[in-house]
């Protein structure tokens, strides 16, 4: 078990060494303008760390991606309730929702500047937008999925529907609301860059839009292994964190 | 719930089926009243109702470049998945099937799939400019990791029996490969090639709103109008693109292989 765990950590290691190697040779033959080595770019986040630039840039980032995610969230999960409990509410709904949902989100950054401007209200809607169908769809599955019997002896209990809800459906549908969440912090995490792409260049899509004018791709490059990163570090911690309220469930 | 589904057949007198059609309907046009309303109320300028939309949808039809602007975003889309199935689909079956090379090329592709491809925009300027190559491969990239994840799960799913006969019948490499492994990952592969070009249209609408061009292109000059009629009538039209490119697929998936169920709705 432990030798399986640190031969999977030193092929992890050699995949991430091994892939930086084949860049930084890759890296040689053109010019820095168009791909910068992996060593160039590591200078260039640390500078960016350091100076407190990259930091101060990525928490006020955060300051528009979280209020989006958590109004994505909060409308998302009785939406999900009452869609995946009664065919009657998903029959009338299930048209529209495919159809907006169709729409890639990025076409609705016309419309969104008509709406809420270039600036924060503008960045937390489109966040809100784009997370918020992968958690509707995930949670609603959940719902449509919780067995008849829990309900039927919530009933027995004569629940009230209020308790129902909160003693039997939403622990029932916890997996699913984990993996739609993830799904969701993940879509919220690109709607956050996309918004300080395709507004007002703010934050870290003011750094990496400045560094491209300057024909600097290490610079851009930094920022873009921050948010690989950072997407990563969060869908990972994520599922582990499913896998163990899971694991503690059934346990 | 069973009771109210048998309760409203009783009532109206209609199928189960009708019924559902009947509730599509009405919540469709609730929908469409509401927006209606809201749009009357606030103003073109704000939110074109859809008794201005869809005559400008009509209407825009009129410009004789639109057909040809269509035509191109659809080329360079179709070309940059293309390039995404051809790529992602042996790669993530080589993965699935070579373990060393999943363990070495896993850990980036779980790290690109998360990243945003907006995101690497800028960086594509920089690198090929912002042309025909340049959208390709925007497209390209945001569905290429995708295509190249559901395939690998395809490809580890695959029983070891068959593999197995394979060898007994002392079949090539290349023939497990192309007889064996293509078929028995062939729902993952028709799942990739779906997801696949949902995120190609994503990509494409992110591309060419950046440099604006083609569809992308009209949608962003739409929004400086005064009347935001064209531009909900172009998001109409996109909405029907992503309709009909997915109805395609499905219709393909079933006619290529009908024994498998393709028609749920995958993400």
């Amino acid at each position: 078990m432990i030798a399986a765990r640190t031969r999977r950590a030193l092929l992890y290691m050699a995949s991430i060494v091994g892939g930086l190697a084949a860049w930084e040779f890759a890296a040689q033959g053109v010019s820095r303008i168009v791909v910068a080595p992996p060593s160039a770019v590591a200078v260039s986040l640390f500078d960016g760390v350091s100076s407190g630039r990259i930091p101060q840039a990525f928490a006020a980032s955060l300051g528009h991606m979280v209020p989006g995610l958590a109004i994505a969230f909060v409308i998302a999960l009785p939406l999900s309730l009452a869609l995946g409990r009664s065919r009657t509410v998903a029959d009338y709904l299930d048209p529209v929702l495919s159809a907006l949902y169709a729409i890639p989100p990025v076409a609705f950054v016309p419309i969104i500047i008509v709406w809420c401007g270039f600036d924060f209200g503008a960045r937390v809607t489109l966040v809100a937008l784009m997370s918020f169908f992968e958690m509707l769809f995930t949670f609603s599955a959940g719902a449509r999925n919780i067995p008849p019997g829990l309900i039927d002896v919530g009933r027995s209990f004569s629940a009230r529907r209020f308790s129902l809800i909160r003693s039997v459906m939403l622990p029932s549908m916890l997996p699913f609301v984990l993996t739609g969440f993830r799904l969701g912090v993940i879509r919220a995490i690109h709607g956050m860059i996309v918004a300080e792409l395709f507004f007002r260049a703010v934050n870290l899509g003011q750094i990496m839009k400045r560094d491209a004018a300057h024909f600097d791709s290490a610079g851009v490059l930094a920022i873009i292994v921050v948010l690989a990163a950072f997407g990563l570090a969060t869908n990972e911690s994520l599922k582990t964190l499913e896998w163990k309220m899971l694991s503690q469930k059934h346990a | 719930m069973e009771n109210a589904v048998a309760k409203a057949r009783l009532n109206s007198g209609l199928t189960a089926g009708q019924l559902r059609w009947t509730r599509h309907l009405v919540g469709t046009a609730a929908f469409l009243l509401v927006w209606q309303a809201v749009g009357f109320t606030l103003g073109a300028g704000i939110l074109a109702p859809p008794s201005a939309v869809l005559p400008e949808f009509v209407a825009m039809w009129g410009d004789e470049r639109l057909p040809g602007i269509i035509a191109g975003s659809l080329q360079q889309m179709l070309l940059g998945y293309a390039l995404a199935c051809a790529v992602g689909m042996p790669l993530g079956i080589a993965m699935g099937r070579l373990p060393a090379l999943g363990f070495l090329l896993h850990p980036w592709l779980s790290m690109l799939i998360v990243t945003s491809i907006a995101s690497l925009v800028p960086l594509f300027i920089l690198a090929v400019g912002s042309g025909f190559e340049f959208r390709v491969l925007v497209i390209f990239t945001s569905a290429v990791f995708y295509v190249t994840m559901v395939s690998y799960d395809g490809a580890r799913q695959i029983e070891r029996r068959w593999l197995d006969i394979g060898r007994c019948f002392s079949a090539s490499r290349v023939q497990q490969f192309v007889k064996i492994m293509l078929p028995a990952s062939f729902p993952y592969l028709l799942t990739a090639a779906r997801i696949g070009l949902g995120q190609s249209l994503r990509g494409m609408v992110v591309a060419e709103l950046f440099v604006i061009v083609g569809i992308g292109g009209l949608i962003h000059d739409a929004g400086q109008e005064i009347s935001t009629a064209r531009y909900f009538a172009l998001l109409m039209l996109l909405m029907m693109l992503a309709w009909a490119a997915n109805e395609l697929l499905r219709w393909a998936g079933w006619r290529l292989a009908p024994w498998y169920e393709s028609s749920r709705r995958l993400t």
